[in-house]
């Protein structure tokens, strides 16, 4: 169906029946919380989940764009860790301002990024295979960096950015939400965006239309690395300390939101607002599952299943308008 | 598969080359360690004490990291049978996958110590720590300072790993012993701090005031849920216990946000086994069985830690 740049457009009113779907599921999980337990719909627990989802959904934003323009990315989880671990070798009380280990933490996801969408560029290989590779690298890297150790004995300013509140909303929340509207402004309203979509939709085809393929992929990969960094530091910041090991499988948690949030692997489609959603449903089901205090070991068999039907239901709400 | 074998064994001709060129010279006991992971800081811990008395006793130790894989673990002891090393420490990653290692190397007639955890075959010796020990020693001081009656939370490792598995049957026969101690909810934080905080967080918003006393499996998720009671405002009114007494936590037991921490001694761990190995190769005397003690940590003896 999608041949040219303008695809997206008449994509429009799909995606949003889509999330309306997926919004459908989130309410109606939240609904079923709030009539088991009365601790579910209380404003402490909203910023709790808030707070707990922002990680994630930081990440899945990078990755959605990567995704939009048919590509993956498997290294954000082991960002997160050198990014973490850097930033945190710099935020030591009484040495560097606050604003160092931070833009260090962020150059390094973005060089790693960089690499990423390099690779990815001028190479045949899959990102698939690049990004597997980086992945391994960049764990290697973090335990290197921190000779295997967490880097702790944080500045009390570097603590505030993931552990603090401002006018009594974690920090956390507030920069959910203001990368969560430069990330929608960027897909939605900018060139760039309109151009991931083109990608993501038919490669061939935009290439002949005149997109510069190479930039746009170049500039999802490092995006994907810059966001990744970002929950590093926050991650780093919220625990106090530089973990080598921080972030394992997080990379699975970010594609997973992604997808229930119905970025299409193909690529082509997805909306900011659906990652949003899809980590949201995702933090809420284990916010609630803790709350009923349901076994470990079905906690993973439920997160599966409502996974697979948020899926489901977004498809056949998809299928029936198309 | 049979490229890794063809490498390994190529590996292990070249090594075994080195080694018997060397034994023309001074007759240098050559020991083979393979560690559940290098990623571990315990375990690397170990490892170092390890290396320090092999260099005194002036063994050459070989170390090798199994990350976490029984069957490249099982892979690496082969390796060392073909070395023809004098002794082996197994540093085991499964209880049952990695018994093979075991049988392999008595075969061979080459004197193999576990160390740290257990295997279901029995190795020549064994040295380490009962982990159930270390939880009942965290449980018990939690009963103490409730009275033998309170609310208790219990943050769990990674579901059905040894240790895991050891520390929550020692928690278990405490509460036993104890009536008066409920337990709240138990719940896995995967050894991980991040997780451990948003677990504590959830559980304050369940259980709030009621909460008494959290025991967590390993000292990075007691880091985590002190973070999220001192966010709440809890701390004061909370008991937290963890095991393990990384530099993080008794910082933290010093600073009186974490209550206790129970001592693993790491260097105790990995100097005796290196003792038992080289006793083992010149047919000395030796204990089948060398259990280093936990040590309870709290405020009091936070400063005088063997390192």
């Amino acid at each position: 169906m999608e041949n040219n740049v303008l695809t997206y457009r008449a994509a429009g009113p799909l995606l949003s029946l889509r999330r309306y779907g997926l919004l459908l599921a989130f309410l109606a999980v939240c609904i079923g919380l709030s009539l088991t337990t009365p601790r579910f719909l209380t404003w402490q627990n909203a910023t709790i989940i808030l707070t707990q989802v922002s990680i994630n959904a930081l990440l899945a934003f990078g990755v959605t764009f990567v995704i939009i323009t048919g590509g993956i990315d498997l290294s954000v989880g082991s960002v997160v860790a050198v990014s973490g671990v850097v930033a945190a070798s710099f935020a030591h009380p009484d040495t560097y301002p606050v604003i160092v280990p931070v833009v260090v933490g962020l150059l390094t996801g973005l060089a790693f990024g960089a690499f990423n969408g390099f690779v990815v560029t001028s190479s045949k290989v899959p990102p698939f295979i690049v990004t597997l590779g980086t992945m391994t690298i960049g764990r290697g890297l973090a335990l290197i960096l921190s000779k295997g150790r967490p880097v702790s004995n944080l500045s009390d300013a570097f603590n505030f950015l993931g552990g603090g509140k401002v006018l009594g909303v974690p920090m956390l929340i507030w920069i959910l939400i203001a990368v969560f509207a430069l990330c929608a402004v960027i897909l939605r309203k900018t060139v760039l965006g309109r151009y991931m979509y083109a990608v993501g939709g038919n490669e061939q085809a935009s290439r002949a239309s005149g997109v510069p393929l190479r930039t746009v992929k170049m500039a999802v990969y490092t995006l994907c690395g810059g966001l990744a960094a970002l929950s590093g530091i926050l991650l780093t910041s919220r625990i106090t300390t530089g973990q080598p090991n921080a972030g394992l499988s997080f990379e699975l948690d970010a594609i997973t939101a992604a997808i229930i949030g119905g970025t299409s692997t193909s690529g082509g489609t997805g909306t900011m607002t659906g990652t949003l959603l899809g980590a949201l449903l995702i933090g809420v089901i284990s916010n609630g599952l803790d709350l009923l205090n349901v076994s470990s070991y079905y906690q993973q068999v439920v997160m599966g299943v409502i996974i697979i039907g948020a899926v489901v239901l977004d498809s056949l709400n998809q299928t029936k308008k198309a | 598969m049979k490229k890794h074998v063809l490498l390994a064994a190529f590996a292990a001709f070249c090594l075994a080359g080195c080694q018997s060129s060397e034994k023309g010279g001074a007759q240098k006991l050559v020991i083979g360690a393979t560690m559940l992971s290098m990623q571990n800081e315990f375990i690397v811990n170990v490892n170092d004490a390890m290396a320090k008395k092999a260099e005194a006793e002036g063994v050459e130790l070989i170390t090798v990291d199994a990350e976490r894989s029984a069957l490249k673990q099982v892979e690496q002891v082969e390796s060392f049978i073909a070395q023809h090393v004098d002794a082996i420490l197994l540093n085991p990653c499964e209880v049952e996958a990695s018994s093979p290692a075991v049988a392999k190397a008595l075969a061979a007639h080459i004197p193999i110590i576990n160390v740290n955890s257990e295997t279901s075959t029995q190795p020549t010796a064994f040295v380490g720590s009962d982990d159930a020990e270390s939880a009942r020693i965290a449980m018990k001081f939690i009963a103490d300072k409730l009275g033998g009656k309170g609310n208790i939370l219990m943050m769990q490792g990674y579901m059905g790993q040894a240790a895991q598995l050891k520390r929550e049957q020692g928690a278990k026969e405490i509460l036993k012993q104890y009536p008066g101690l409920t337990l709240l909810a138990s719940q896995t934080g995967e050894w991980d701090r991040a997780k451990a905080l948003s677990l504590m967080e959830n559980w304050i918003q369940s259980y709030g005031s009621k909460i008494q006393a959290v025991f967590c499996q390993n000292d990075e998720m007691g880091m985590g849920a002190v973070k999220a009671l001192t966010d709440a405002g809890l701390k004061n009114k909370v008991i937290v216990v963890s095991i393990d007494a990384i530099p993080d936590a008794i910082q933290a037991v010093k600073n009186g946000t974490l209550d206790a921490t129970v001592f693993q001694n790491a260097s105790e761990q990995g100097a005796k086994a290196v003792e038992t190995a080289i006793k083992a190769i010149k047919k000395q005397a030796f204990d089948k069985q060398t259990l280093i003690p936990f040590q309870l940590v709290t405020k009091q003896n936070a400063d005088k830690l063997p390192q």
